[in-house]
Parts: structure tokens; sequence; C-alpha cells
């Protein structure tokens, strides 16, 4: 799935919304919830708390979030083996990786990068833009118009 | 006996199933208990979804612990009444099970969950997969034996400071050995949230106390919210709890409780009183 040509637009439509999702599962104020703001370094989310925010996110849009599958969509054409190998994400997954996130700061991505690390490369952008694809793929299948 | 379906256990029978969908039980509370927490009636439900999903998952995988959105906590339960549960699985998929529930007792709604997430993790890890199919099937058919359950266990925390009306800290010292733990888990012994919950509804509760109310009355627990358990407490452990006002008007004042297992954050809740129902 696509993540091009999500405007700056869309994201700023949704981002209120996001960042007060997040500052509820997160118990921060909504001041600290940047769009460029990394989930993990910035505001201290473990594992709980992305599957926290991802449901109250399907709930706060109406749309069904692919848990678990958001490094797979990451990997895009790549097979497994092309983007990774032994725990380390490879040349052509790092470079697949920067284009798929890309509102992450290039210095954030570490060289090597390991497959376990991706998670810390999230950003608040990172999951507006999940939510956008979201509402496309629903809008796309004839579903519910965005919330 | 080895307290394994027993000593914390809350489902004594399974009596409607449409699978990965909905599910209903019921839960007989020995007559004999001192008490029955409104915690452990959360437990109830909780353990109903998770037979749900477990089995939706054919008992590869099964929620533990996790996210309660929302407890809301109608009335309490007695020692002797049975619980009616009721569960309604929202998803269930190899990471998480979402489900929202409620029980009650001779009628009377008793609690309500909502937004509920239980992370999905190997069976294997906590219990014996064939074991837990087989007592499915003994639930489904007919039931289990109630009684099983002897109580809440002696657990206390100790206040170690605070600021009164404000603020309190207590440690706990979760025991080395229980009952419980061969129940919750018999693979991976592990301190039931239900029973942390429970204790940080007491601290809330001495808390409230010390606020003052300009008629006299007294706050009333009403609910319980954006609880999440965020590591596995294993026995032994020492805990620090600490409850703190949140907002406070004169007829409402929230409590946010945080249990740290040495400096992680172990859990967290919202817990909610209110004048309501002050007569």
């Amino acid at each position: 799935m696509s993540n091009e040509n999500i405007t700056k637009e869309e994201i700023a439509a949704i981002f209120p919304k996001v960042a007060e999702t997040m500052a509820d599962a997160l118990g921060c104020d909504v001041e600290k919830v940047k769009p460029d703001a990394s989930l993990i370094g910035d505001l201290g989310a473990e594992s709980i708390d992305f599957l926290d925010i991802i449901f109250r996110l399907e709930r706060a849009f109406k749309v069904k979030i692919p848990r678990g599958k958001i490094v797979e969509e990451a990997r895009g054409e790549l097979s497994e083996s092309q983007f990774e190998s032994g725990g380390v994400v490879s040349d052509a997954g790092v470079a697949r990786l920067k284009s798929f996130l890309s509102e992450v700061p290039a210095d954030r991505f570490k060289t090597p990068l390991k497959s376990a690390e991706i998670p810390k490369l999230f950003t608040v952008e990172t999951f507006c833009k999940m939510v956008i694809r979201q509402q496309r793929a629903t809008a796309a299948a004839g579903g519910a118009k965005p919330a | 006996m080895d307290g394994h379906f027993q000593a914390f256990t809350f489902v004594n029978r399974i009596n409607a199933l449409d699978p990965g969908i909905s599910v209903r039980g019921k839960y007989f509370i020995p007559p004999n208990i001192k008490n029955f927490p409104q915690s452990l009636v959360a437990e109830a439900v909780g353990q109903l979804a998770a037979w749900g999903a477990m089995s939706a998952a054919d008992f590869k995988c099964r929620p533990v612990a996790g996210i309660a959105g929302q407890i809301e906590l109608l009335s309490p339960v007695r020692p002797g009444q049975t619980l009616e549960l009721s569960v309604e699985l929202e998803s269930v998929d190899d990471e998480a099970a979402a489900y929202h529930g409620a029980a009650s007792a001779d009628g009377i709604p008793a609690i309500r969950l909502q937004n509920c997430v239980g992370p999905m993790l190997p069976v294997e890890e906590f219990d014996d997969p064939q074991s837990l199919r087989e007592h499915f099937a003994l639930l489904c058919a007919g039931g289990s034996t109630p009684g099983g359950f002897g109580g809440i266990p002696p657990l206390e925390f100790v206040r170690t400071g605070g600021e009164p009306g404000k603020s309190a800290r207590a440690t706990l010292q979760v025991p080395a050995s229980a009952g419980f733990f061969a129940d919750h888990f018999p693979r991976r012994p592990v301190f039931p949230g239900a029973l942390l919950m429970n204790l940080n509804l007491q601290l809330a509760g001495a808390l409230a106390v010390e606020i003052p109310m300009p008629d006299g009355g007294r706050w009333n627990l009403r609910t319980v919210s954006d609880m999440k358990l965020r590591t596995f407490i294993p026995p032994g452990e020492p805990l620090e709890l600490e409850a703190k006002i949140g907002t406070q008007d004169e007829n409402s004042a929230l409590v946010i409780v945080e249990t740290r297992k040495g400096k992680r954050l172990a859990g967290s809740a919202r817990v909610l009183f209110s004048t309501e129902g002050n007569s």
C-alpha cells in the first residue's frame, strides 16, 4: 500500500485528533505530542502503548488499522530476505524505510539498523499517515467517509 | 489439588458461545469467603473474555492483562451470589483481543467494562494448552465445581508518605509464594493485575477519605479508566504505589494511581470518585 501523495494538509487535518488520542493513551499533555516526536524516544511509549494507541485511533477514526503489519507495509515490494538479514536491515531495506517513513529525520536512521529498532523510528506523523492510508482504503472499499 | 482452575479462576460455566463474537458465563461466588471485591468481578469478565479469545485462537495464544479503557463500578456483590457474565469480542487476532463486557448479580448490574485490550501471547508460556482445551470443554459441557477460590489472600501495603488530601505513597511486597500463583499461571507465576487493582483502589480510597467535603458526605468510587498493565510482576517483587489527585471539584475527584517496579512504571489507572449517591 503506497503512502505517497499524502499531503501536509491531510496530515494537518487529522493531527489534532491524533495528538489528543495519543496524549490520552500516554497520559501526557497534548502539547508534548508534536508531529515529529518519536513515540518511544520522546514520548516514552512502550509496546502496550502502541497497542493502546492503535485501538484508540481505530475507534476515533472508525478505521481498521492492520496491527503488526506496519513493518510489513514499510517493507513494500521487498521480500523479507531482501529487507533484512540476521536481524539487521539491509541497505535496500533502509532505503525503502527512508522513503516510507519520509517524515523521520535522516539522522534517526542508525547504521547498522536492527529490525527490532524500527519502531523507535515511528513518529506521531507516522501514525497520522497510517490513519490516512486506512481512511483511503476504507473509502476505496466503499466504506464510510473519513471521520 | 494444585490450585489449577481453582485458586484464581472466576468462571464456572460457559452457557453460550458464538465463536470469536460473544460468550456468556457464570461464576458462583463461594459463600464462605469474607468478601468479593469489584476488582475480582472485573477479573471474572476478563477471564470469560480470555476463554472466548483462546477458543477463537485454537488455544495457541491467550490475552494477558493489558488495557481496560473504562470499568464502571455499578454495585458491590456478595459471597454466595451468582455472577452472570457477558463478553462481546470486538476483534481477536494473533496480536490482541479487544472486547467489552459486563457482570450482574441477582439481575443487578455490578460492573461494566469497555474498550478492553489484551495482548495475545503464546499459551504455552503460561499453561498447558491441552489442559486449557479440556477445561474449556468442561465449562461448556456443564461447568466446573464451584468453590475453588478461598478468598483474597492477606495483602497489605504500607503507607510511606504523601501529602494528606493530595497524594499517598505506599510500598507493597508481593508474596514470594501464594496459592493464586498456581493458577495465575501454572507455567509462569504472575501477580494478578486484579489484586494490584484492588490495592490501588484501596490506596486511592484512603486518599479520597482525606479530601475534605463541605457537607461532611463521602466520596463514592465510580469508575476506573485507562487502566494499563505494562509489565509482568513476578512473585516476591517489591512495588511502590502512588495515588495523587489529578483534578477535583466539589462533586468529583479524579485520582491517578501508579505502580512502579523499581524505576519502571508497571501499571497505572485513573480512579473517579463522586459525591453522587450520597443521601
